[in-house]
């Protein structure tokens, strides 16, 4: 019995210490928001949804601003603006840091909800999303968040790494599709589709999420200067946002007056490639990134 | 709880070892933890129903006992019947009321009548057909005057609720489990870790073959008007290979964690899907139930006894029946329907006892023949699989007509790396339980006589496989029967 117990347990721990060595390996190709959970505090954050998760590289930001940035963001499933989101950036953030730089990117979507009762709190999605679950953002490896988020699936981590998506260090979630100008309109195509028929008849305008932007900005404000930009979408992109919110702008007044600017970059839609007509190909988004940090800096 | 749940990972070790520290040289005392332990992994699954599982149990053994003391055949028989009228009573009410009403509704809206049936709105209570049929064989032994009655409630209790096999099964026998249960056990190290690699292999084949292969057989039996006729097929055919991860997985982890409390319950599983005709299928997939209705159905029928006509007739009405055990729904009794009918020909032909043995036994390959024989049996089966999955009896018509009208590109599935690794790690597995099929269950011999490290790493590359496809803690398929 002694025997079969004390081999037992050592099988088990043997297991046990090999599952936790693969859990450690996880890295940028595991999937798409890991690392964002295992960086330390943060002092300067670019924070939106997949739009500046994608499109905006803090390396960029770093070279004409001389400071680190981390993106924060994730997509509008899971980072739109809202209580979890919030209390996700005051986890990331550096509490004693004040004179930080904050970069919130903003679009109709984020500050919108689908359902009967846009407002109603418990049917927001992100709440049963990594956002919400994980606690610890800033552990490494922070088996919490794999644990919880890559249940069935650990498997991926020993996976070749010839994915499409590579999460770098600084939390700029690197996209690589193939960008001929067939594939290209045929994403988009199918990306306007699925907002025509699935996003844009269910989306209305959420009183609570506009209340949460100001809300961000405000707690954003205790430690730095916060920086509001629109990025650029395909221009059939922004007709459907269009006829979403027209008065975009007017509604997220109150933050901006908030906030240490206002850029609103869908004036320049037609200089830059998209992958899908809702996110930036990678070397546009490299210019975006230079043309917001060119302007912090002028500010 | 389920087997693949951190609580059940928890909770075995426990009671492994207060059974053999605490309760060490006590039988009573061991199986007096065994019933607090069955009935508390009941509970977890829903309190609310121990009372029903009490009251089956209280039933049967007293009823037992009153058959045993009965001082007529008329007394007997009144306390047997009442015995079965309650059991298939609760099993009526509780699993196919809701079916017989709807039937019932329908049948009427056939001829231009309306009817609004009442249905009941209660949850089929976890492992009632399972532990009906444990109640049922006792009582009918004791009738038969095969066994005698159980009189230490305990001990009984035990036999119809220990927990390995309260759920899911294997359908346990009086004659065979309650000796084992009133005799003192020792333990035992080879059974113990024979127990474990059990575990270990109903582990695997529950989390990284059934599960994963039902994350497609789903996505396509689901979607079924979206996809081409090829990869319908494919969906049958993960299908196939789910179902009997799961309850082959689930029959191994309850055979491996009865061993570790010196308890052996009946195989239920033998390799099916290496069958060389229908009937050697049934003599292999799920044999505590097939058994069962062998025993207590088609020989009272008059099994083959009576002639040709008879035999047809008895074969027909326990796959009908074995397909409505499965449960209320259409599918299921077709399902059965269709099996009677793919043994029909061997039995008519009197071939259906002619693979009793282990095919290509003692030899690596099997021949052309053997061969032909496995890939088509695995086709009927594969083909009869359509209607136990299918929604309801048109989606499967639908669902088969599509296979062979609705060309297209060829199996189309998303995310095709996970896709790519199922295939692979399903061929290994087909491969393992080939080289196994000689033995209980597939790994029971692989790497004893290999080197200790040799041997360990084998355990450990099957239990890391299982951990880096485990968390999604998805039920058992044939928890709902």
């Amino acid at each position: 019995m002694k025997n079969f117990i004390v081999r037992t347990t050592l099988f088990i721990s043997i297991i046990i210490a090999i599952f936790i060595f693969i859990l450690s390996l996880a890295n940028g190709y595991t999937d798409p928001f890991y690392l964002r959970f295992t960086t330390p505090k943060q002092d300067n954050l670019i924070l939106g949804t997949s739009r500046s998760a994608q499109g905006l590289q803090p390396m960029v930001f770093k070279r004409f601003l001389n400071r680190n940035f981390y993106n924060f963001s994730f997509t509008n499933a899971h980072s739109p603006f809202g209580s979890v989101y919030l209390n996700s950036i005051k986890h990331k953030l550096n509490p004693n840091i004040k004179d930080g730089i904050f970069i919130v990117t903003v679009d109709p979507w984020s500050i919108s909800n689908n359902g009967v009762n846009p407002n109603d709190t418990t049917n927001f999605t992100e709440n049963n999303l990594v956002l919400a679950n994980t606690n610890f953002v800033n552990m490494n490896p922070n088996f919490e968040y794999l644990l919880k988020n890559l249940s069935g699936e650990y498997y991926k981590i020993l996976m070749p790494k010839k994915v499409a998506m590579f999460l770098h260090d600084d939390g700029w979630l690197e996209v690589n599709v193939s960008m001929d100008s067939a594939a290209v309109s045929k994403r988009i195509k199918a990306k306007m589709e699925d907002y025509r028929k699935n996003t844009l008849p269910s989306s209305k305008l959420s009183s609570v999420r506009l209340s949460y932007l100001k809300q961000t900005v405000e707690f954003l404000k205790l430690h730095g200067k916060v920086y509001i930009a629109r990025l650029p979408v395909s221009p059939q992109m922004y007709e459907i946002e269009q006829e979403l919110m027209f008065d975009f702008n007017d509604k997220i007044n109150q933050s901006v007056q908030l906030s240490d600017g206002y850029l609103d970059m869908t004036n320049e839609n037609n200089l830059y490639q998209f992958i899908d007509g809702n996110h930036l190909w990678k070397e546009s988004g490299k210019l975006v990134s230079q043309k917001i940090a060119e302007w912090i800096k002028s500010k | 709880m389920l087997f693949n749940s951190i609580g059940f990972a928890i909770f075995l070790p426990i009671v492994f070892l207060l059974y053999w520290f605490t309760a060490k040289k006590n039988l009573k005392f061991q199986n007096t933890l065994l019933l607090i332990a069955s009935y508390f992994f009941y509970a977890c699954w829903d309190w609310r129903f121990l009372f029903l599982l009490t009251f089956s149990t209280l039933l049967d053994y007293y009823t037992g006992l009153k058959m045993q003391d009965a001082e007529n055949q008329k007394a007997k028989r009144f306390w047997f019947w009442l015995s079965v009228i309650v059991n298939l009573s609760f099993l009526g009410v509780f699993k196919y009321y809701n079916f017989f009403a709807e039937s019932f509704a329908e049948s009427f809206s056939l001829l231009g009548i309306k009817i609004s049936p009442w249905t009941l709105s209660v949850i089929l209570p976890v492992g009632i057909s399972f532990y009906t049929f444990h109640g049922l064989s006792y009582v009918i032994d004791i009738y038969k005057d095969r066994i005698k009655a159980e009189r230490n409630f305990v001990d009984y209790a035990v036999f119809v609720s220990f927990f390995p096999l309260l759920v899911a099964g294997p359908i346990e026998r009086a004659t065979h489990l309650l000796p084992q249960i009133k005799k003192e056990r020792k333990f035992e190290y080879t059974k113990a870790v024979d127990g474990l690699r059990q575990i270990l292999w109903g582990l695997f084949k529950k989390i990284v073959i059934a599960d994963q292969c039902a994350i497609y057989a789903n996505q396509i039996f689901n979607n079924s008007s979206d996809y081409s006729g090829s990869t319908l097929f494919l969906g049958a055919i993960f299908f196939t290979f789910q179902i009997y991860g799961d309850f082959s997985g689930y029959s191994d982890i309850a055979l491996g964690t009865a061993r570790l409390f010196g308890i052996e319950l009946l195989r239920n599983f033998a390799f099916p899907y290496f069958s060389r005709d229908i009937a050697e299928f049934w003599r292999r997939w799920h044999i505590s139930l097939s058994s069962w209705f062998k025993d207590y159905l088609y020989i009272p029928l008059g099994g083959s006894k009576g002639g040709t006509w008879m035999k047809v007739r008895n074969t027909f009405i326990i796959f009908i029946v074995s397909g409505f055990w499965h449960g209320a729904n259409w599918t299921f009794i077709i399902w059965g329907m269709l099996n009677a009918l793919f043994i029909m020909p061997s039995i008519l032909m009197k071939t259906n006892r002619n693979n009793l043995d282990i095919v290509a036994q003692g030899k690596f390959f099997p021949t052309i023949k053997e061969l032909t024989q496995i890939v088509l049996t695995f086709g009927l089966t594969v083909f009869a699989w359509i209607f136990f999955r299918a929604e309801n009896l048109s989606h499967a018509i639908q669902y088969i007509l599509s296979i062979f009208k609705n060309y297209g590109s060829f199996f189309v599935l998303d995310n095709y790396l996970k896709y790519k690794i199922i295939i692979i790690i399903t061929s290994i597995f087909i491969l393992v339980e080939w080289m196994g099929r000689e033995q209980q269950y597939a790994i029971e011999n692989l790497g004893l006589k290999w080197n200790r490290f040799f041997r360990w790493s084998l355990y450990i590359l099957i239990a890391i496989l299982v951990l880096l496809f485990s968390g999604k803690g998805s039920t058992f398929i044939y928890f709902q029967f």
